[in-house]
């Protein structure tokens, strides 16, 4: 039993589930405060997703971008580059997926891949500029994606304010895309079932792109952890010098590792344009920027977990909307209480912190951290006492 | 004389279940030079950290003075008279030797750090004891013995009684090891306890009074340095029979592998690290590089591998610059490296065994199957190369980090040797592992030469460059100052010479031999 309760996926998962329970009451006692109805406001937030299809919908929309958002920070930080250019590399593939899907007259079957293809090439190409940066002038990667980012999103502004936008329209936003410019249901039109299929095209923008990220997350995951890139990838980021030493071109990795976590960022742009407002807009990054990295860290940096903890994250965020909508609680609180939750569960070392107060209580020893590495311990601990 | 440390019955188990210390009995002697020994992983660490405040045994006592203590952190262990030189140096660089000793318990005047004071301290502390150190000189100017020598006093400042040096002699030149000891036995004249921690065997019997021998989370036994021979020592730290001197088969010399010319590299900062440096490694034997750290092997061994560029002149292997080559160009061409800091270099702790393995040969068939490399491969070269080269772990998909530091080393020997390289690079290849890996490793090395590889080895273990190489070069300033063409017949005396500069041959001296 004790070992069992040792063993490490056994700590994470009860980390996370303590984290989150610990969260919730917080969120609750904080909600009993600022709301006349405390109930129905947290039960807005914690039901509010399924309560109704079109709620559920705005979820799983939410979910795909946050999980493409996540597979892209994934990426790029297993190789331990700090890219925050995933709003950047976001923004252009909504820009040129969208541009595609309004301009290039094709039938669907053509017009789409060429969408999202070119929605993956700017996000790639948006990525080897601080990659190249990065790995040839040594520039930061945190200051130059930022920069990145802001050059981006006026670029988008420009181009949608001045080439897209039609001339008579009364605010900045393109013309809403054509159907061969659009993303089709992800209901399968199976015989039988075409009343419900219709329901969800009626109530939801759930699109195809979900089948694209579970392909996705497989593919990032293949890539990570099966190929001759992935391995050179994650020994960059497990110690560089080593990497380097063992005859890997660091340089290399470290450009395409930023390039690659591009095309996950552009097709995540690709799905907001194409998929859920179907047109341009002004913001159409709104509050997703930075996002990705919640979902990485969240699912610590694993491919196949990604897509759960980015549908965890989108339930807060849409449970959020609905609590707002709904409730007297303002966005500012609710905002609270999702920072709440994201803090005690990335912070990793709360649990064991804990474990080593109460066993130091008891008396049985400091709870040394580096113990859990096995007779290494032994010797090791030299350099840092 | 009565016991001034007594620790009777030191249980440590680490929550995960690693029972370190397994009812450890240890005393020392009011006024002894005693000596800690074992291999990595016996448990002498941990003792040691219990001792000094930085772990708390699960059960046991200790007592000082015949006091029982609980120490719950070094704070107490201090005020207790206990002192802990560590083997990495604890100084601020960029402060003066003055300012580091008196660091966290500053003399003041009105609220100001009376600079004046410490130094007058520091010069009294350093006549007292017998220390000699440059009060006003900054840490980052002196050498390693001096800094050493800061470690010992900042610890005597805070009225320690019981001195214990973590293997001290780990960093030093013979030279500055016998300086060491000098300081050492004032220490004991003067009153102080010491216990010292080594794995130099030749050390206990210069240096101790008596020695306790540990293994695997006992004590062996605690006898009288008199009445211990070396190879009894040895036989009680790894249990079992230790060849402590190499027996090297007879050389099979070949042509010549490596060829260095004129290699000169130029430092960041304008410093001529490598002047001309010039010498032939032939097939078949073991070319040992000797000198003090820092007089340019580390960089000589880095520019050779591609790590760093070399600023000027040649070194080819059959024919091919590997100056002009990245690191898998120079190991494409047959060279592989034992690099001297493992954790740094040679090793990714949080990655796998088998990850770790395949570095070199992860792009190339049979690891490289299409798109993919292909697990199995992996698996097997893994579970192959653990049993070849003993690698104690449960299985090759663990991290690294979980292994001792002899195993981390068998990881990178066992990858380096199965790359089948026509020169073998080792630097430092047996730092700080324990005899039995020790052991192992030079068996290993010879055993490559005799096959007919070139190895250059680069150590500032002397018996190790006397007692493995057939030809020895020796560094100094970055520049070739000796070479000893059979060095069998060489003395460390002589070895010490070279090293410090007092003595150097002139290259036409030199050239028929280099």
């Amino acid at each position: 039993m004790s070992r069992f309760l040792k063993s490490p996926a056994v700590r994470s998962v009860a980390r996370v589930v303590l984290a989150t329970a610990a969260a919730l009451l917080l969120g609750f006692i904080i909600t009993w405060f600022v709301s006349d109805d405390p109930v129905g406001a947290y039960k807005a937030l914690l039901l509010g997703p399924v309560s109704r299809l079109n709620r559920f919908g705005d979820w799983i929309e939410e979910s795909i971008t946050l999980t493409f958002l996540g597979l892209a920070v994934a990426l790029v930080f297993k190789a331990e580059q700090f890219s925050l250019g995933q709003e950047g590399q976001m923004v252009l593939g909504a820009l040129v997926s969208g541009a595609i899907a309004l301009f290039v007259p094709l039938p669907a079957y053509l017009r789409i891949p060429l969408a999202l293809l070119g929605a993956m090439v700017v996000g790639f190409l948006w990525g080897l500029i601080p990659g190249y940066l990065k790995a040839y002038l040594d520039a930061n990667e945190i200051v130059s994606t930022l920069m990145l980012n802001v050059l981006a999103v006026k670029f988008y502004e420009y181009m949608l304010t001045y080439y897209i936008k039609p001339p008579n329209a009364g605010y900045t936003a393109s013309d809403r895309f054509p159907v061969e410019g659009t993303l089709p249901t992800f209901f399968p039109p199976i015989p039988g079932l075409e009343n419900l299929r219709q329901t969800f095209i009626n109530q939801t923008n759930i699109s195809i792109a979900i089948y694209l990220l579970v392909l996705a997350a497989i593919v990032v995951y293949y890539l990570m952890y099966r190929t001759p890139f992935g391995y050179e990838l994650r020994m960059v980021g497990a110690n560089i010098k080593f990497a380097r030493y063992g005859g890997i071109n660091t340089k290399r990795v470290i450009m395409l590792s930023m390039a690659i976590s591009g095309i996950l960022a552009g097709l995540a742009g690709a799905h907001l344009s194409m998929g859920i407002h179907r047109k341009l807009i002004l913001n159409i990054q709104y509050g997703l920027g930075f996002e990705g990295i919640v979902v990485a860290i969240l699912a610590r940096n694993n491919p196949l977990m990604i897509p759960f903890s980015g549908l965890a994250y989108g339930y807060l965020r849409a449970g959020a909307d609905v609590m707002e909508r709904s409730s007297d609680v303002s966005r500012e609180m609710v905002l609270v209480i999702q920072g709440i939750i994201i803090l005690l569960v990335t912070a990793e070392r709360i649990l064991p912190m804990v474990q080593q107060r109460v066993r130091a209580h008891r008396g049985e020893g400091n709870g040394d951290e580096e113990a859990v590495q096995a007779d290494a311990s032994l010797e090791a601990g030299k350099g840092e006492d | 004389m009565t016991n001034i440390v007594e620790m009777r019955n030191i249980v440590k188990v680490y929550p995960n279940g690693v029972v370190a210390n397994d009812g450890v009995n240890f005393s020392v002697k009011r006024g002894e030079i005693h000596a800690l020994v074992g291999e990595n992983g016996a448990g002498k660490s941990t003792l040691m950290k219990i001792l000094y405040g930085l772990e708390r045994p699960t059960s046991g006592e200790i007592l000082i003075n015949g006091q029982p203590m609980q120490f719950k952190s070094p704070l107490d262990a201090i005020a207790a008279g206990i002192g802990m030189v560590h083997q990495n140096f604890m100084l601020v660089p960029s402060f003066t030797v003055a300012e580091n000793i008196v660091l966290g318990m500053e003399p003041t005047r009105r609220g100001l750090i009376d600079k004046a004071e410490a130094t007058r301290i520091t010069e009294e502390l350093s006549q007292r004891y017998g220390l000699y150190v440059q009060a006003d000189a900054v840490v980052d100017s002196i050498n390693v013995g001096m800094r050493q020598r800061v470690e010992i006093l900042k610890v005597l400042y805070r009225g320690a009684e019981i001195l214990i040096l973590d293997e001290p002699t780990a960093v030093l030149t013979p030279q500055e090891t016998q300086d060491l000891f000098r300081s050492v036995r004032t220490l004991v004249e003067q009153g102080k306890t010491v216990i010292f921690i080594t794995h130099k065997l030749r050390e206990v019997k210069e240096i101790s009074d008596r020695v306790t021998v540990m293994r695997r989370g006992k004590v062996v036994g605690t006898v009288l340095t008199s009445e211990a021979t070396r190879e009894g020592l040895a036989n009680m730290m790894v249990g079992r029979e230790v060849l402590l001197s190499m027996d090297k088969p007879p050389q099979n010399r070949g042509d010549a592998v490596l060829k260095v010319r004129d290699l000169t590299y130029v430092s960041e900062t304008g410093q001529a690290v490598l002047k001309d440096v010039m010498f032939n490694v032939h097939a078949g034997e073991i070319l040992g590089v000797a000198g003090v750290e820092g007089n340019g092997q580390t960089e000589l061994v880095e520019v050779l591998t591609g790590l760093r560029p070399a600023t000027a002149g040649t070194a080819t292997i059959d024919g091919y610059d590997i100056l002009t080559g990245s690191p898998r160009n120079v190991r494409e061409a047959g060279v592989a490296h034992i690099p001297e800091d493992r954790l740094t270099n040679g090793l990714a702790l949080q990655a796998t065994i088998d990850e770790n393995l395949i570095v070199d040969r992860y792009y190339v068939p049979p690891f490289r199957k299409g798109l993919f490399i292909d697990q199995q491969v992996v698996v097997e070269q893994g579970e192959r190369l653990i049993k070849e080269f003993d690698i104690r772990t449960p299985s090759g998909q663990v991290p690294v980090s979980s292994l001792s530091g002899g195993n981390m080393q068998k990881v990178i020997v066992a990858r380096e040797f199965s790359a089948e390289p026509k020169l073998l690079i080792a630097s430092q290849p047996t730092r700080g592992i324990d005899v039995g890996a020790t052991e192992f490793v030079r068996q290993r090395l010879v055993q490559k030469r005799t096959e007919g590889t070139a190895v250059l080895l680069v150590t500032a273990d002397l018996a190790e460059v006397m007692s493995l190489s057939d030809r020895i070069i020796v560094m100094y300033e970055g520049e070739i100052t000796g070479v000893f063409p059979d060095a069998a017949s060489v003395t460390e005396e002589e070895l010490g010479l070279y090293m410090l500069g007092i003595k150097r041959k002139t290259l036409e001296e030199m050239e028929a031999d280099l």
